[in-house]
This record gives structure tokens, C-alpha cells and sequence, in this order.
């Protein structure tokens, strides 16, 4: 099923097989790839491997087989170290909740992977961005001082300002009430045409994968179905279909 | 990154105050033991009475043993020797006196004489009157004394012309005193000065000065003088400036040595702990907040880079608390040794420096602890996986490391492979040597693998942990094997308490019971004669022997002496006792395998059978003995004894050893009573006897008494090091339980939600709490028992140590106590208020 195959990937994979001890595969030989500026959203039920796929995809995790390139590099076969350099570089981040250091400012969290480079921030790029995520005017302000929608847009502030290849979201709004998370999907969205970014989303709320161009749906470590332009209802029609809501859980999730 | 851990650290204090607690207090003892060694290598003591004159000269108090046999190794080959220290006094002829005199930029040249006596009953010490200049003494009232005439100090209340009188040398004898002398500063022992050929006769060692003091010319350089001097005075120990104490003073330097051991061995052990100490409440903050680290892995921190932030956010808390440690160490270090004063370990003449090379030195001690301690954490920080940040519970990860497992496997080893050379090689106490060695490689191995053997024992508690504590013990036993690194935390330095306190505690008392034993097991008297003054008379004994009653007595002399040949490589030299050969049967037990102890005259030695068997010697051969004052002996071996394994002693005439001890007299009078008198009428006849003598009748019991209170020091030593330790021990084992349960609020919070009641929740912490002091209980028996059963059954043929039980059961219910408090305490506080607060309240 080699959707979205063509010669210009942000990340593709390639036969990747996942298995953690006594013989759960959690992903089952997954070729996919991802365009540059797309806004992919990855669902699928628990237990389908989304969250592997994701912890793969980004150099997260190893998988036991099959290639990931990421930004024409291959990762198999890197050091520790040079993973983390690549995802410092060429890839953000935003997890569901605890996405940011509580020690540091909104502006220190946002800057740190490029002081771990050992890159001084342009204090203008670093300013535009605070701007674009609605947060100019909280600066200096701790994590813990602000509420979790807010912390969200920190998050992919800090995401965006390296200008990354690729920018995982990990259920990014699975924390928020449905009008923050709107709010946040619709930045994430915008940015994404703006900058001209690529997203890949996991997911398994149908509002959220609305937002995105493509759905790409998982089930049992497979790619089950892939959705172009979603609508809620759509996704959520196909979810029920694959059993995503009531099916017992398995592993991998 | 060191910028990151900077502001970590100004921002979680909370986090970090118990390693901050833990490098304090560790590096507090590290810094007060840099004081007592600096004291002890510089073993100075200000000179009072001998203090006017520039230079001194005493014998040399140390002599070179070759540390091979010089007979076994080629005449070619260069004798390594050390420098031994002489127990006794060396003193100086006094014909160096007039040698001296002719030393250019040398003024005046003035021996010294000082011999215990008792003026009026005071102690105090004699000199001849020629000697007060080195104070100098000035007389305010009267004149210089001339034969049987005595010079008092002010303060004794006496006027010219009072009779005193003074006991010395065993005997009593009336002089008058013909001045009355003050000195220009406050001299410690109270002087009686005689005339010259007095203080020859009853010093007891006429021709001989214990020091001799040399004035200079106006304006002559003193170092300059010294050296002169010190060429002209070949073996004799030239002293100048602060140094001079130590000739007035001679038990600073002997002091001085064992404050140097007290200081290594407490400081040693202290980083030692402290490095355990810091490992484990460094990798309970790490693993506290993991989540945190896993974030950072996840966006671009390099395991190097997080392993840089852990040890820069280690050393930066180490740094403040050290430098805190650095300020208030020498006022404990000085407080250590007001006790150690107070308790005759060292002489109150010593004088305490604490100056900054110990400081940096312990300063340095502690923060190496301190690295690698976050050495350890920051690898294990290191290998956080970057997904764990995204997982909603942080993963507890795999604890045993290949490192782990290596060295619990080196240690185990070394403490078998010490156990088994304990059992197989070694005899009576010496077998204790091993001991140290071993708990701390028994307790360096379990805290490898404490985890792993805290989740086994918490499976086996399960059950009466169910039995006793329904629910909340079901909780409590769920909690710790889930958080089963978090637990071992807090088992570790229980274990180290409880392991090194009864370890130290039992090894002493039952080194203290087989001392006692073995020497009231040889010693046979009924009463003992000691001395009020400066010894016992010599004719004494024959005396007593005459008194009707007694079956025998004899003379009792201790002291070390040194085989010089055959050679014998033992630096302390071999312990001796002199003993007067015709009561020395009546008063020990002592087993006579050849020979017999009526033959020990002259220069005779009866020698214990294990020393006839290594050297090689029986009846008729002869030994070269170096007597404490290093005098040398060519001694017979007349007889050969059989003692207790461990505690052999040489046997030699009273009249041999006891003119080369510092005394030069005997000290003590053994008497056994015939059969049909019994104790009383014995102690009656004897007091007739002596009647107008300084002496003091006393029984068996004081006997045991006063060689009881000679251990006691040693004893006291340990049970300070010990109580250190405790003391430290206690302060993590309360820091890491208040920073482990803390840290719980929310998970409290949540369970009171459930339905839990406040005393519920309180009951499963306390359950927690008890067993965590359970298992570290013991963890901590299991490894003193590595150190103590292989000395026992050596030492005393039986698994278990002497001394008393309650012992032990106050060291665990200390520490059971001390888990509880530690637990309960921080519990309460973390459930106060509402449930719903603490559960929707950050995990932070």
C-alpha cells in the first residue's frame, strides 16, 4: 500500500517491523512515506501501533527491521548520539502533556534545543514565533504558571523554531477541553501553510484528524485505510469500522 | 548545560536538599577529621616549664628496624629499615653536658631531671634547683635549697622553713623548704626543686638527664646554634622553637600518632559513606523526575550532554555544601578534640591546628565523593530512554547494570576470600585486623544489589506484612516492589548503619572481653600493692614476702621490649611483663611447659611456647632483646610458657625491665594469701606491713580495674567513630525517606479520593516504613555477620560475639524507630489539607 509514495519525502518508511519480547509485533512491515508541507494524521485504534510508529518514525525507538529515512538520512544503523543531534536539528516535538522543563521560561523552553546545539537563538525568529503562538507577552513566565492550552502553544513554538523537517505531534490536544484544542489544532494547521512544514500527527480523536490534508489509519501494526481532505465525521465513520471503540486492547499502544 | 543545571538547581531546591543535607554533614566530619590530623602530624604541645631555653636536646626516641632480616639478605643488598618509636624514655648522659658547653654562640648548657613524687600527698614533679632557669623559676621568698632542702612553688601554700613531706621512689622522707619560687607563666604539673645530688639520688638514674636545655649568646642565631649543637651531640634529638614541647612533653608525639589513625580511619570511612550517601539520594532525584530528563533526551539532549547536567548539578550543590562543611568543620573538629582531651586520648597539652591544607584536602575528599557519586547518577541519567516521555507512568528501568553486577561480584569475593584467610591463617585477636576490611566489602557488595534483594524479601514479608496489616499492608507491600529502586533508596544507608555500628560495636566489646579474660585468667593475686608516687621500692617485695599470711608476691612490671635477634619484624615490639622470680609462681596461673619461672633472674627471659617455636629457641638459648628504652639485652631462656593464643607475653625478671621503663620502678605489687587467710585479713596485715609507706593496698578487682581503664581509650575511640558514623547514617536515612515521601502528595491525594481515610493512608506509609527498616535490618545484620563470625571463630571458638545483646537491640530499634519517624513524619505533613488539592496538584 505504498500511499503517498513519491521522490521528495520528509520521512518515509519502509518495511518497518516492530517487536517487543515474547512475540508482540507492534508494527507489522509499515512503508509509508510522508510529503514535504503535508499535514499527516496517523489513527487507529489502541493497540494499533500508532504510538510505535511514531516513537520509529522520529528515531525515538529502533525498530527490529525495514529502513526509516528521515529527511534523506537513514537511521538505522546511527549512534545514539547522532540520533539525538538529528532530532535536535531536524525534527520537533509535541507530546500530550509534560512538554516542558519546569525550571525553565516560556522563552528558555523554547530556545533550549538550540542552546543543547550550542547555537546562540536569534532573538528575532524566537520573538516572531512567541508572536505567532499568541504567547509575545509571556516570556518570562514559568510553565507552571500558565494553563495547558497555553503550555501547548509553547510547545510548538519550541517545535518550529528550528525550522525542522518534521514536527511529531503526539495526541497533542489529548489533555485540552475541545475549544483549546481547536484553538492549538488551528495553529498547528496554519503554521504548517505558512512555513511550509511537515506534521505528522498521532491520534486517535476524529475532531483533531480533521485538521490534517491526509489520515493514514492503523490497525493491528498494519496500514488499514488512508483518508484525503477529513472531515470529523468521515474519520470518525471510519474509526467504527475498524473496530477503533469497543475492540479489546492490545498491545503496542 | 552547566547554566541548565545552575538553574534547576536555584529553582528545585526542594529536589536537591537532600544531596545538599548529605555532602554537608559528610564533608562536616571529613573537615573536622582534616583538623585532628594536621594535630596529630604536627604532634606540637607548647613548652611551659622547659620553655626559656632556645634549644633542647632529649635521646632519640626512635631507632631503626630493618624491615627484612639483615641476616637472610646478601651484605651487597641496602637494608630497607623503618623508624620505630621507643615506648620508654631515652635519656642523655650528662657528661654531653660540658660537650655542649664549648658549642660556639652557646651561653649556658643546664640538665634536667623530672621524677613523679607526692608533696603533702599532691602529685607533683621533682627537678634539681640548677633546672628552675629553664622556666625560669625566680624565687620570691627564701633561698636556693642545699641537701634536704626542698624549693615549693607559691601555690602550695608553704612557707620557708615548713617541714614537708615528699614520697618518691617508694620511700618517704622529711625535707625542709628553704624558698618558695613562682614562674612568668602557668606550668600544668606543680614542680618541688631539690639540691643536685637529692634530685640524682631520687630520680633514681644519677649521671643521666631527661633533657638538657642550651641558652644562646645574645644576638646568636638559633637555627645556626642548633645545628652546631646537633653535631657536637650525635643520637641525641635537637629541638628548637614550637618542637621543644615535645621533650617536655613526650606523650604529644605518641598521641599525636594515634590522632593521625583516629583521623584516617573516621575521615576514610566517613567519605566512604558519604559516597553511598550521595549515590543514592543523587539517583532518587534522577529517578524523580525522569519524565523530565526523558523529555530532554527526546528533543535533542545527547546522553553526554544530560550526563553533563546531572554531575554539574551535583557538583554545583556539593560545591555549596562543602564550602558550608569547610566553615564549620574546624569547630567541630576542635569540639572532636575537647573530647578526645576529655577522655585522656590525647594529652591536654597538645595543641589543636586547623589550619587550610586539611581543609582543602577534606574539602577535595568530599567532592571526589560527590563526582563519583554523580558519576553513577549521570550514567544511569544517561541511559533514560527518550520514549519514557511519552509514556504516562514513568517506567522503572532495568537496576542491574553489568557495572553492578561486577563489583557486587568483586566484593563478595574479597570478603569470602577475607573470611577464609580469617579462619585459616590467623589466631586470637589479630584475627580483628581483617574485620574492617570485610564490612565494608560485605556492604559495598549488598548495596550493589539491594534492589534486586529488597523486592525478594519484600515477596517473603508479603505475607505476615498481610497478616498484620490487612489492606494497608497489601498496599504497602504493593507500593515497594513497585517502587522497589526508590525503597533501596532508603534500605541502603540503614543497612550501612546497622552493618558498620554492630560490626565496630561487637568487634570491640568482644576484643575487650577476650583482653580481660585473658588477663585476669593468668593473674593469680589476691590483693595488689600499687604506688602513690613514682614506683615501688625495690626492696619492697622481700618485705612483703615476709608478712605472715601471704604465700607469695612479686613485682609487676609492663611493657613493650623488641627482639633484635633472632629477627622479629614486628614494629610494636612484643608486649612483656616483669615479674620477681620467687613469687612469680605463686601469682599466674601461667603454664610452664620447660624450665621454670623461680629461674628468671639476672638476664632470663621465660619465653611463650609459639614465639620458641618461630624463632627457634628453647631452654639455654639466648635472645637479644632492645629494651623499651633501647638498652640492649642479651637474655637466657630459662623457661617456656603456654598462653592464650593471641595474648603472649614475654616473661622477664622486675629487676631487668622495670629500670628501662620511664619510671624505672615497678608499679604494682601482686600478692596471693596462703590458703587458710583469707582476703581481709590478708589486705589488714598488709596495711601493717606498708604502714608510713606511698602506697596503696588494694584487691584483685582494682587490678582488673586499672587494666580495664587502659582499654577503655581504645574502646572510646571506636565508640566515637562509630557514633559518627550513626550520627550520618541517620541524617540520610531521614533525608532520603522525607525527599521519597515528599514526593508522594498526589499519589496520597489520589488514594484518599479512592476512599482511603488520612489514618489509612498514614498506616500503609508507616507499613512502608517498616519495611523498609526490616530489610535494611537485615541486610545490615547479614553484613556484620560477614565481618564478625570469621573473627568469633577465631577469636573465641563460638559464631556469636561477647558483650551484651541489648546492644544490638538498640541499634535496630534505633533504626527501625528512625525509618518510621522519617516515613510518618513527611506523610502527615504531605496529607494534610484537602485530598482533592493534592491530587490534581502537579506530580512535581
Amino acid at each position: 500500500m505504498n500511499t503517498g509514495w513519491n521522490g521528495d519525502a520528509a520521512v518515509r518508511l519502509d518495511g518497518v517491523r516492530k517487536e517487543y519480547g515474547k512475540g508482540v509485533i507492534a508494527l507489522d512491515g509499515v512503508t509509508l512515506a510522508f510529503p514535504r508541507g503535508g499535514f499527516t494524521a496517523v489513527m487507529g485504534p489502541s493497540g494499533s501501533g500508532k504510538s510505535t510508529f511514531l516513537h520509529c518514525a522520529a528515531g525515538l525507538d529502533r525498530p527490529t527491521s525495514g529502513s526509516v529515512m528521515l529527511d534523506g538520512q537513514e537511521l538505522a544503523g546511527m549512534s545514539e548520539t547522532k540520533l539525538t543531534k538529528l532530532r535536535r536539528d531536524r525534527v520537533g516535538f509535541i507530546f500530550q502533556a509534560f512538554n516542558l522543563l519546569p525550571a525553565l521560561t516560556v522563552e528558555q523552553n523554547v530556545t533550549l534545543p538550540q542552546q543543547l546545539a550550542g547555537a546562540k537563538p536569534d532573538r528575532r525568529v524566537v520573538e516572531e514565533i512567541l508572536g505567532r503562538v499568541g504567547l509575545s507577552g509571556r516570556r518570562k513566565h514559568l510553565p507552571g504558571e500558565l494553563s495547558g492550552g497555553q503550555a501547548q502553544r509553547v510547545a510548538i513554538a519550541r517545535a518550529l523554531v528550528t525550522r525542522p523537517a518534521v514536527v511529531f505531534a503526539d495526541e497533542p490536544t489529548g489533555a485540552l477541553d475541545t475549544r483549546t484544542a481547536a484553538e492549538v489544532l488551528g495553529l498547528l494547521r496554519d503554521s504548517v501553510r505558512a512555513g511550509g512544514q511537515t506534521v505528522i500527527m498521532v491520534t486517535h480523536d476524529p475532531m483533531a484528524a480533521s485538521y490534517a490534508d491526509r489520515v493514514v489509519f492503523l490497525a493491528d501494526g498494519r496500514i488499514a485505510d488512508e483518508l484525503h481532505a477529513p472531515t470529523a465525521d468521515v474519520v470518525a465513520d471510519r474509526m467504527i469500522h475498524l473496530g477503533a471503540w469497543g475492540s479489546p486492547a492490545r498491545a503496542g499502544a | 548545560m552547566l547554566r541548565l543545571a545552575l538553574r534547576t538547581l536555584r529553582l528545585r531546591k526542594g529536589g536537591f536538599i537532600g544531596t545538599f543535607i548529605a555532602v554537608f554533614f559528610g564533608a562536616l566530619i571529613v573537615a573536622s577529621c582534616g583538623g585532628l590530623m594536621e594535630t596529630g602530624i604536627r604532634g606540637n604541645a607548647e613548652p611551659q616549664r622547659l620553655a626559656a631555653a632556645p634549644i633542647l636536646l632529649t635521646g632519640d626516641q626512635t631507632f631503626e628496624l630493618p624491615k627484612q632480616d639483615p641476616a637472610s639478605l646478601d651484605p651487597d643488598d641496602k637494608h630497607k629499615s623503618e623508624s620505630v618509636r621507643l615506648p620508654e624514655r631515652v635519656r642523655l648522659d650528662s657528661t654531653l653536658i660540658s660537650r655542649i658547653r664549648s658549642v660556639p654562640g652557646v651561653s649556658d648548657v643546664v640538665g634536667e631531671v623530672s621524677f613523679p613524687l607526692a608533696a603533702v600527698g599532691q602529685p607533683a614533679l621533682g627537678h634539681a634547683w640548677d633546672s628552675a632557669a629553664l622556666t625560669p623559676y625566680a624565687l620570691t621568698a627564701g633561698a636556693a635549697p642545699a641537701a634536704g632542702e626542698v624549693v615549693v612553688e607559691s601555690a602550695s601554700g608553704l612557707k620557708p622553713g615548713d617541714s614537708v613531706e615528699i614520697a618518691a621512689r617508694g620511700k618517704t622522707e622529711n625535707f625542709r623548704v628553704s624558698g618558695v619560687a613562682g614562674a612568668p607563666r602557668s606550668i600544668s604539673r606543680a614542680a618541688v626543686f631539690f639540691d643536685a645530688a637529692d634530685a640524682a639520688r631520687l630520680s633514681g638514674h644519677p649521671g643521666k638527664s631527661d633533657v638538657i636545655g642550651v641558652f644562646t649568646k645574645p644576638g646568636a642565631d638559633i637555627e645556626a646554634v642548633r645545628e652546631s649543637v646537633a653535631k657536637a651531640a650525635a643520637g641525641a634529638t635537637v629541638l628548637s622553637g614550637i618542637d621543644r614541647g615535645v621533650a617536655e612533653f613526650p606523650e604529644a608525639d605518641s598521641s599525636g600518632a594515634n590522632l593521625i589513625v583516629i583521623a584516617a580511619v573516621s575521615g576514610g570511612l566517613s567519605v566512604m559513606v558519604a559516597m553511598f550517601v550521595v549515590a543514592s539520594t543523587l539517583s532518587l532525584s534522577t529517578q524523580q523526575r525522569s519524565r523530565e530528563l526523558a523529555l530532554m533526551r527526546a528533543i535533542g539532549t545527547t546522553p553526554r550532554q544530560l550526563r553533563r547536567m546531572v554531575l554539574g548539578e551535583a557538583l554545583g550543590v556539593g560545591l555549596l555544601a562543602t564550602a558550608l562543611a569547610a566553615v564549620l568543620g574546624p569547630f567541630l573538629g576542635e569540639w572532636l578534640f575537647g573530647q578526645l582531651v576529655e577522655n585522656g586520648v590525647v594529652p591536654p597539652v597538645l595543641r589543636f591546628y586547623q589550619g587550610w591544607l586539611p581543609a582543602v584536602v577534606g574539602a577535595g575528599a568530599a567532592m571526589l565523593a560527590v563526582f563519583i557519586a554523580a558519576f553513577v547518577a549521570g550514567r544511569r541519567a544517561g541511559k533514560i530512554r527518550p520514549t519514557e516521555a511519552l509514556a504516562e507512568a514513568a517506567v522503572t528501568r532495568r537496576w542491574l547494570t553489568p557495572m553492578r553486577v561486577v563489583l557486587a561480584a568483586l566484593c563478595f569475593g574479597g570478603g569470602t576470600a577475607l573470611a577464609i584467610v580469617t579462619v585459616a591463617v590467623m589466631t586470637g585477636p589479630i584475627a580483628a585486623s581483617t574485620a574492617g576490611p570485610a564490612v565494608i566489602l560485605w556492604a559495598l557488595g549488598v548495596a550493589m544489589i539491594t534492589p534486586g534483594v529488597a523486592k525478594v524479601m519484600t515477596s517473603i514479608l508479603q505475607w505476615p506484612m498481610r497478616l498484620v496489616g490487612g489492606i494497608d499492608g497489601r498496599l504497602a507491600v504493593l507500593n515497594t516492589r513497585a517502587g522497589i529502586v526508590r525503597a533501596a533508596g532508603a534500605v541502603t544507608p540503614i543497612m550501612l548503619a546497622v552493618g558498620i555500628a554492630t560490626a565496630n560495636i561487637y568487634l570491640q566489646t568482644t576484643q575487650q572481653e577476650l583482653a580481660d579474660q585473658a588477663f585476669t585468667e593468668d593473674v593469680r593475686a589476691d590483693a595488689v600493692i600499687g604506688s602513690a608516687a613514682g614506683g615501688l621500692s625495690p626492696d619492697l617485695v622481700q618485705r612483703i614476702q615476709q608478712v605472715p599470711g601471704v604465700a607469695g608476691a612479686s613485682e609487676f612490671v609492663t611493657g613493650n621490649v623488641f627482639i633484635e635477634a633472632p629477627y622479629d619484624s614486628s614494629d610494636d615490639g612484643r608486649p612483656a611483663v616483669g615479674l620477681t622470680a620467687s613469687g612469680a609462681g605463686a601469682i599466674t596461673d601461667t603454664k610452664v611447659t620447660q624450665g621454670a619461672l623461680t629461674a628468671l633472674t639476672g638476664a632470663t627471659v621465660a619465653l611463650p611456647e609459639v614465639f620458641a617455636k618461630d624463632f627457634g629457641r628453647g631452654i639455654g638459648d639466648t635472645l637479644s632483646l632492645k629494651l623499651g628504652d633501647g638498652t640492649a639485652a642479651e637474655v637466657k631462656v630459662v623457661a617456656v610458657i603456654s598462653q592464650r593464643p593471641g595474648f603472649e607475653s614475654l616473661l622477664l625478671p622486675a629487676g631487668l625491665l622495670a629500670p628501662h621503663t620511664t619510671a624505672g620502678l615497678a608499679q604494682q605489687l601482686l600478692v596471693r594469701a596462703a590458703p587458710d587467710v583469707d582476703v581481709a585479713t590478708l589486705t589488714d596485715r598488709l596495711r601493717e606491713a606498708t604502714a608510713g609507706q606511698p602506697v596503696s593496698i588494694g584487691d584483685r578487682d582494682a587490678l582488673v580495674a586499672a587494666h580495664a581503664a587502659d582499654q577503655a581509650v581504645g574502646a572510646w575511640v571506636n565508640y566515637l567513630m562509630v557514633g559518627m558514623i550513626i550520627a550520618y547514617t541517620v541524617i540520610s536515612v531521614a533525608n532520603t525517606l522525607v525527599m521519597a515521601t515528599v514526593r508522594r502528595r498526589r499519589e496520597f491525594g489520589l488514594q484518599r479520593l479512592t476512599g482511603s481515610t488520612r489514618a489509612q493512608v498514614l498506616r500503609m506509609a508507616g507499613f512502608e516504613g517498616g519495611l523498609v527498616a526490616v530489610i535494611g535490618i537485615v541486610l545490615g545484620t547479614v553484613v556484620s555477620a560477614g565481618a564478625i563470625v570469621p573473627f568469633c571463630l577465631v577469636a573465641t571458638d563460638s559464631l556469636l560475639p561477647m558483650g551484651s545483646p541489648l546492644i544490638y537491640l538498640a541499634i535496630i530499634g534505633i533504626a527501625a524507630a528512625l525509618a518510621l519517624v522519617a516515613t510518618l513524619i513527611p506523610a502527615w505533613a504531605a496529607t494534610r489539607g484537602p485530598a482533592v488539592d493534592a491530587a490534581t496538584s502537579g506530580s512535581d
